[in-house]
């Protein structure tokens, strides 16, 4: 806000003297032409003219009031009337009464509007401040908090240029309509010094922001009147605003350290168990068959069926491992065919055996369901993943459904299960790398299910490079959906360009 | 002819599978389950000596399966579990498991630690006192019951096994090793964080005070100490 009735130039100093002069002559002539009155009542409304000229501008308009009003009211009012000369002494008393008491009612009305727009200053001044608090309060602390801090400042003092120097990154930050006349010297050295500089004739300063006495940076604003108790809490906020910045970020930044360790531990723990799973069959068994009391010749068979089972498990772990790693890489070769849905599920079911248990499962696939074409291994894997998934997460004697249906020229393939499904604000992020959706009925963390959050975003990988796409519908509490979507197979000839297509696009890679 | 009876609780079918044949070839009968919550369903419906339990399982986890199952049964519980760090075995053990095997394991340490957590400790020679009275507390060696204030407390085998060694050996700072062996077996002697989670839930069960026990006291570096009041003093 500017605030220039209280220091107004010159020109606006003699345009109000000269309203002045012209209310006394005004009146001089209403009182002396129009409504004739005695002496000491025009004493009186010259009085009150020189106190309203006061109130409105000040103590020197009204004392060159003062003076007109009394040249008027010895010329017009006492005898002699149209002379300057006064004949009874008591007129001279009359006078002299008029001009001090014009004179000192002048000064104390002055000093009194003085006082209330001092204090309508100060009211301001204490707005603007906690404006400028709640919105130091409010910055996002996302983007650059130095900027905004100048910013703030500048629209909430309507300055005419704000630079604020930041002692920690040696940066300047600038706001403002105008250039601010002073240097990035004077800024440093106030911020390293704790001096203020003042410039009084352009309204500049340039003062230390510290907190406590370390020092923080140092503000400069131009074209704006500030007390000095108003311009030192100004500093505060600055100083506050800014380290409170600081402290969120080495905040977050801890937060992120924390995160990253609490993944990173997580991640190894279910890769730990993923693995040792199958290991722990496999040692149970060999260390049977090794023990001082060997098991009975069938069962010795048993036992050598379950270490190749589980070895076989063990190296689709290492090859899906390895897969992971490629897709991740960006290395990922497909190597198309032609493929029917019901044998690809039926070949993956196969692999599955021991994972899926004794879960009723149910395959329904129409028997005219058009081929597609994909990279059976991964496309294998993807269904694999997807399937595993189901039994995590549902209760081990509910069933799992595949479906297969044409749809649009589209091959979508269902798999659902009846868990407890996944809540409406987890859906965008389940495909997400290492993320583990929370259980939608309690809230609480899934992480005891075993698995490292990384199915999903293979599946995701596997089917994007397919051309394909993938999603999840899921209704909390009854279950959860997951839906591929593959081109289907084109008939013969276009089918031949569908395959020279694929293996340009696998060229380029 | 059945030498105990063990539920196997495990999400994977294939370690169900081997630890099933492993231990009906040693002449246990062997029940299964799947989950926290249907071992739960299991154990409420039929009696079992013993349980393995596995950790990390889908669903309602091994650990608060643990805490659940030990709410209303006293059954031997071993932990099968894949990590190996102090933290977690004590937490284990804290949840009410009486001991517990890490992920692989072989077989023939399988069945000894489920020989261990079966095996009773013997009652002393001589048959020792029937019944012991303490100061709110009152110990039934025959009948392994313990009685505080009037009402019967669960003590899990192994705890009553550890409590009757303590109380059979009064004001005698017993070493680790010496308590370890005693109530689990010849196999036993480094596991001391068993010894400290055992203790301290036999504290919470009979003493007015767990914090300042009055019976049962730290030996520090040796073991512990049952202090028997003056006027028990036999």
């Amino acid at each position: 806000m500017n605030r220039g009735h209280r220091r107004p130039g010159a020109g606006r100093i003699a345009l109000q003297i000269a309203g002045m002069i012209a209310i006394i002559l005004a009146l001089t002539f209403a009182l002396a032409r129009i409504v004739p009155v005695n002496a000491t009542t025009a004493g009186f409304a010259y009085l009150v003219a020189i106190l309203l000229g006061a109130t409105w501008w000040g103590l020197v308009e009204a004392t060159i009031g003062s003076v007109a009003a009394v040249l008027c009211f010895n010329y017009f009012f006492l005898p002699p009337v149209g002379t300057f000369t006064i004949a009874d002494p008591q007129n001279w008393i009359a006078l002299f009464a008029l001009l001090a008491t014009s004179i000192i009612a002048s000064r104390l009305s002055t000093r009194v509007r003085k006082q209330a727009v001092e204090a309508q200053d100060r009211q301001q001044e204490m707005e603007q401040l906690y404006a400028l608090s709640r919105s130091i309060l409010l910055i996002d602390s996302a983007q650059s908090v130095p900027r905004q801090v100048v910013n703030q400042v500048a629209q909430t003092f309507e300055a005419a240029a704000v630079v604020l120097y930041d002692h920690r990154t040696t940066e300047v930050f600038r706001s403002g309509r105008e250039e601010f006349p002073g240097t990035e010297d004077q800024l440093r050295q106030a911020a390293s010094l704790g001096t203020q500089i003042r410039e009084p004739v352009d309204r500049c300063w340039i003062t230390a922001v510290r907190l406590g006495t370390q020092p923080v940076g140092s503000l400069g604003i131009c074209g704006v009147d500030l007390s000095d108790s108003a311009l030192q809490s100004l500093t505060n906020l600055v100083a506050i605003g800014l380290e409170r910045a600081r402290a969120q970020e080495a905040a977050s930044r801890a937060e992120a350290a924390r995160q990253s360790d609490e993944l990173k531990s997580t991640l190894l723990d279910a890769i730990a168990h993923e693995f040792k799973t199958p290991l722990t069959t496999i040692k149970a068994s060999t260390t049977a068959l090794l023990s001082d009391k060997p098991p009975k010749p069938e069962q010795q068979r048993e036992y050598i069926v379950l270490v190749d089972e589980e070895a076989d498990r063990l190296s689709g772990l290492v090859s899906e491992a390895i897969q992971m790693a490629r897709i991740e890489a960006g290395h990922v070769r497909l190597q198309l065919e032609e493929t029917s849905v019901p044998e690809l599920l039926e070949s993956v079911f196969a692999k599955m055996r021991s994972v899926v248990d004794d879960r009723p499962v149910e395959i329904k696939t129409p028997q005219d369901l058009p081929p597609v074409v994909v990279d059976r291994e991964m496309m294998e894997m993807t269904f694999r993943q997807l399937i595993d998934n189901a039994v995590k997460y549902s209760p081990p004697d509910t069933p799992i459904s595949v479906t297969a249906d044409e749809e649009d020229g589209h091959v979508v393939i269902r798999v659902q299960d009846r868990g407890r499904g996944i809540a409406a604000a987890e859906m965008p992020r389940i495909f997400e790398k290492f993320y583990r959706a929370k259980d939608p009925l309690s809230n609480a963390s899934r992480n005891q299910i075993p698995g490292a959050g990384l199915g999903l975003a293979i599946a995701r990988a596997v089917v994007a490079a397919h051309g394909g796409s993938i999603w999840a519908e899921s209704k909390p509490g009854e279950g959860s959906t997951f839906c591929v979507a593959l081109d289907e197979a084109r008939p013969a000839t276009a089918r031949t360009e569908a395959v020279v297509n694929a293996a340009r696009a696998e060229a380029k890679k | 002819m059945s030498i105990g009876r063990i539920l196997i609780v495990d999400d994977d079918p294939q370690i169900r599978r081997v630890m099933k044949m492993t231990l009906t070839g040693e002449g246990y009968e062997v029940g299964e389950a799947r989950s926290g919550e249907e071992a739960e369903a299991e154990l409420r419906k039929s009696q079992y000596d013993l349980m393995l339990l596995d950790m990390n399982m889908p669903g309602q986890g091994g650990f608060e399966t643990c805490k659940a199952i030990r709410a209303f049964s006293d059954i031997s519980i071993i932990v099968l579990t894949v990590r190996n760090t102090e933290r977690d075995k004590v937490s284990a053990l804290d949840a009410g498991a009486d001991d517990f095997i890490t992920k692989p394991f072989s077989s023939p340490e399988l069945l000894a630690r489920i020989r261990a957590a079966l095996r009773r400790a013997p009652a002393p020679p001589e048959g020792g006192p029937r019944q012991m009275k303490l100061e709110g507390v009152e110990i039934d060696f025959q009948a392994r019951k313990v009685l505080v204030g009037g009402e019967q407390l669960h003590l899990t085998p192994k705890e009553f096994d550890l409590l009757r060694y303590l109380v059979m050996n009064p004001n005698r700072a017993i070493p680790h090793r010496e308590l370890l062996q005693a109530v689990w077996g010849p196999d036993y002697g480094d596991q001391v964080e068993y010894l400290r989670v055992f203790i301290k839930q036999l504290r919470r069960k009979i003493e007015a005070s767990p914090d300042k026990p009055v019976y049962l006291l730290t030996e520090p570096w040796v073991g512990y100490r049952f202090a028997l009041p003056v006027s028990q003093e036999r």
